[in-house]
């Protein structure tokens, strides 16, 4: 496993080679000794040593009390395993058992035993302190052994509550080196992950600035691959003076390595799969504008087509009202043709996000005469009935795109009124921060579940063929109007329909005084 | 006018320039067209038209650098004509030269009247130089006298907003840009504040036009700024 990791790095971090060699090492650890615990077994002697010079000026001149001392040695094993473990319990046990007999049992300063009954005693007292000393020891063993695999889980859950909820990778790879560095007391620690595709590489070096300075060149002291499903990720390298990593904390690092590839393996998928839903998106609005498009520019074309080889054939013999009436049709369509065309524009610049409207203070009266100029054709049959004043007070907006918004309003109300019918075009300032606009006509009023809808792109109320447009301009509007930080809706009036939209009158906070001034001079 | 006035037509599309050879020369003008930038530029030292009609998307160079060397020679008018319809390539080539701007498509009428415009605009300018005295419609301003009147009676300005008509009238017929009115008008320093030039416009217009809601003396340029017209 660890040849392989090393492989792997050596192919595709193109590493130094140093790297590679720490690697190495570590396939065959060579453990130092530093860690042998001999001191604890001379601490168990002193221990011994220490109880037996308490316990010999108790003895009595009599001194048959075996069973007594016996029991009071039995501290210094319970002790001796409690703190050092097993061994040195163990170790103990036998000393105590040479104390007795050496020093209490008569003939005193001898190894010998006259008495049967001593003999058992020293037995039974052997077997005793060696079992209570293993059964001590081992219960001890395995309370730390759980304190560690509790600190363990601690600093994991930690990781892991800090991974929760980042969707950013710099983030991620951040929090990992953050988490190894507290959990693993570590000197320095390098999170490295590699580019991949359009994701950028990352890589993060954090320092324990109260730890002894790492030298810029020194080799890591354990190296984490961050691996993954489909292959090498990056590495976790961890720098740390004064002692290796137990077995328990290479395999925690591993763990750690593992969910921080978990955590990056779900940003990625995130991202992948907003990518997918916005191609999706994008793709589903290309395919109802293009059969959308495809009907709008075939009819004014079809139209135009008509008229001109009409007008060229040499068959027919036009009178002079004939000719008008087919030449105002022609350009009628040519204009349609030239609105369709700056709708599709705006209606892919405002998908993109790119509509940023280029703001200067502007008057809505011209605004509105300038939209009624380029609406003539359209407006022909209707009457349009105008009441923005000139002296209302100017708004920071973009004027092409509010004229366009004024065109398609115009050209909508026109479309679904009946001939002969008036539009009007009111505007009035709500209060200090906004204009209202009111578009109104007298055409038949529209469903009430219609009313938001009317501003979705591709809606229609009516069936398609029946009335000409794209259905895109009133998105259009919509886009336009939000953009400037105003909103729009359509309401029903008692004898008609209107739509209406608000436009700030303050820009960044500021709004003109100049106005009051010279109107006031 | 005796001769025929001569224009240039500059622009890429042999569509656009055999329906402008065909309306233009049927309206009595002399017409030259080219199809790149340096073959215009080129006919235009060769036979100088009164006019030069011209496209921004050109195969060799880019329009407004066409404006920018005739400017170096020459004041012929220069009316821009072009599908870009957007403000700042408006303003780029109002600002580098050309006198007015038409966004294609366009209708024939409008082209013809701003043909008309801006010949008499530069007969004028050429003519006596610089008239004192400008006269359009029943408005009659003098330049040298600082006096405005409309109908025979005089009207009250204040200062700012004689130097604002003046600057318009003295350029009538072409189109100017706000920034260039205000850099003018006001200061170079202020050529943001359009707040002020809509202020003034407003006050203008109640003061000089019939209907200051339908303005006739100076007119809107949707989005790039403001037009002085003599008459019509």
């Amino acid at each position: 496993m660890r040849e392989q990791i090393c492989l792997s790095t050596h192919r595709r971090l193109k590493v130094s080679p140093e790297v590679i060699i720490i690697l190495m090492m570590r396939i065959k650890p060579v453990r130092r000794l530093r860690g042998f615990p001999g001191d604890k077994y001379l601490l168990a002697i002193l221990v011994t040593a220490l109880f037996t010079a308490l316990f010999v000026p108790l003895r009595t001149r009599g001194g048959q009390d075996h069973t007594i001392l016996s029991l009071m040695y039995l501290l210094p094993v319970v002790i001796s395993s409690v703190l050092w473990g097993l061994g040195p319990g163990a170790l103990v046990a036998v000393l105590s058992f040479l104390a007795i007999n050496y020093f209490f049992v008569p003939p005193y300063y001898t190894l010998l035993v006259h008495s049967t009954q001593d003999v058992l005693i020293l037995v039974v007292f052997l077997v005793i302190s060696i079992t209570i000393g293993q059964l001590v020891g081992r219960v001890s063993k395995s309370l730390s052994e759980t304190s560690a695999r509790e600190r363990d889980a601690i600093h994991l859950y930690e990781l892991i509550m800090h991974l929760a909820g980042l969707h950013n990778e710099q983030e991620i790879v951040s929090a990992l080196a953050e988490q190894t560095l507290i959990a693993f007391h570590a000197g320095r620690v390098d999170v490295l992950v590699e580019a991949q595709g359009s994701t950028p590489a990352q890589h993060v070096r954090l320092e324990d600035h109260a730890a002894p300075d790492q030298p810029e060149e020194s080799l890591p002291s354990y190296i984490a691959p961050l691996q993954f499903t489909r292959g090498f990720l990056g590495e976790i390298k961890l720098w740390r003076d004064g002692s290796e990593l137990s077995p328990a904390e290479e395999r925690l690092l591993h763990t750690f390595a593992s969910q921080g590839v978990l955590a990056l393996e779900r940003v990625r998928l995130s991202q992948a799969a907003s990518r997918a839903r916005i191609l999706e998106e994008s793709d589903r609005f290309k395919t109802s504008l293009l059969s959308s498009v495809s009907h709008e520019l075939r009819t004014p074309l079809s139209t135009i087509k008509a008229a001109v080889t009409s007008l060229r054939s040499g068959t027919v013999e036009w009178d002079t009202a004939a000719k008008a009436d087919l030449l105002a049709a022609v350009e009628e369509e040519t204009d349609h043709l030239d609105q369709l065309v700056g709708n599709l524009l705006n209606m892919s610049r405002i998908e993109a996000g790119a509509l940023n409207p280029e703001r200067r203070w502007n008057s809505l009266a011209e605004i509105v005469s300038s939209a009624l100029e380029r609406s003539r054709q359209l407006t022909e049959k209707h009457t349009i009935d105008v009441d923005v004043s000139g002296d209302l007070p100017l708004v920071p907006v973009d004027y092409s795109q509010i004229e366009q918004v004024f065109i398609n309003l115009i050209s909508n109300s026109v479309k679904y009124s009946p001939e002969g019918t008036t539009v009007t075009i009111r505007a009035e300032p709500v209060d200090d921060s906004e204009l209202q606009v009111t578009v109104q006509n007298q055409g038949p009023s529209v469903a009430e579940e219609h009313l938001e809808r009317i501003f979705d792109k591709f809606h229609r109320v009516t069936a398609a063929d029946r009335v000409t447009g794209s259905g895109l301009g009133l998105s259009i509007c919509k886009g336009i109007i939000e953009a400037h930080g105003g909103k729009i809706w359509a309401e029903n009036l008692e004898k008609g329909f209107a739509f209406r939209f608000t436009l700030p009158r303050a820009w960044e906070g500021f709004t003109p005084d100049i106005q009051q001034e010279i109107t006031g001079e | 006018m005796t001769t025929q006035p001569h224009i240039l037509v500059i622009d890429d599309e042999a569509q656009i320039l055999r329906a402008l050879r065909t309306i233009l020369t049927a309206k009595q003008f002399k017409v030259s067209v080219a199809s790149r930038g340096e073959e215009g530029l080129a006919l235009a030292v060769a036979e100088q038209p009164d006019l030069v009609i011209l496209d921004l998307s050109l195969p060799d160079m880019d329009g407004v650098e066409v404006c920018v060397r005739l400017r170096e020679w020459t004041q012929v008018p220069i009316i821009v004509l072009s599908v870009r319809d957007s403000e700042r390539d408006k303003v780029i080539a109002l600002d580098k030269g050309a006198d007015d701007y038409l966004t294609k498509p366009f209708g024939i009428d409008e082209l013809l009247a701003r043909i008309r415009v801006a010949l008499r605009h530069s007969a004028q300018s050429l003519g006596s130089q610089k008239s004192q005295v400008i006269t359009a419609g029943s408005v009659i301003i003098d330049l040298a006298l600082h006096t405005v009147s409309r109908e025979g009676e005089e009207v009250k300005l204040t200062a700012t907003e004689f130097k604002l008509l003046a600057y318009l009238a003295a350029n009538a017929g072409r189109v100017l840009t706000n920034q260039s009115i205000l850099s003018h008008v006001w200061d170079p320093a202020e050529a943001d504040r359009v707040e002020y030039l809509r202020v003034y416009i407003r006050q203008l217009r109640k003061k000089l036009e019939d209907d200051p809601d339908h303005p006739c003396l100076i007119r809107n340029e949707p989005g790039i700024g403001y037009r002085f017209m003599l008459d019509e």
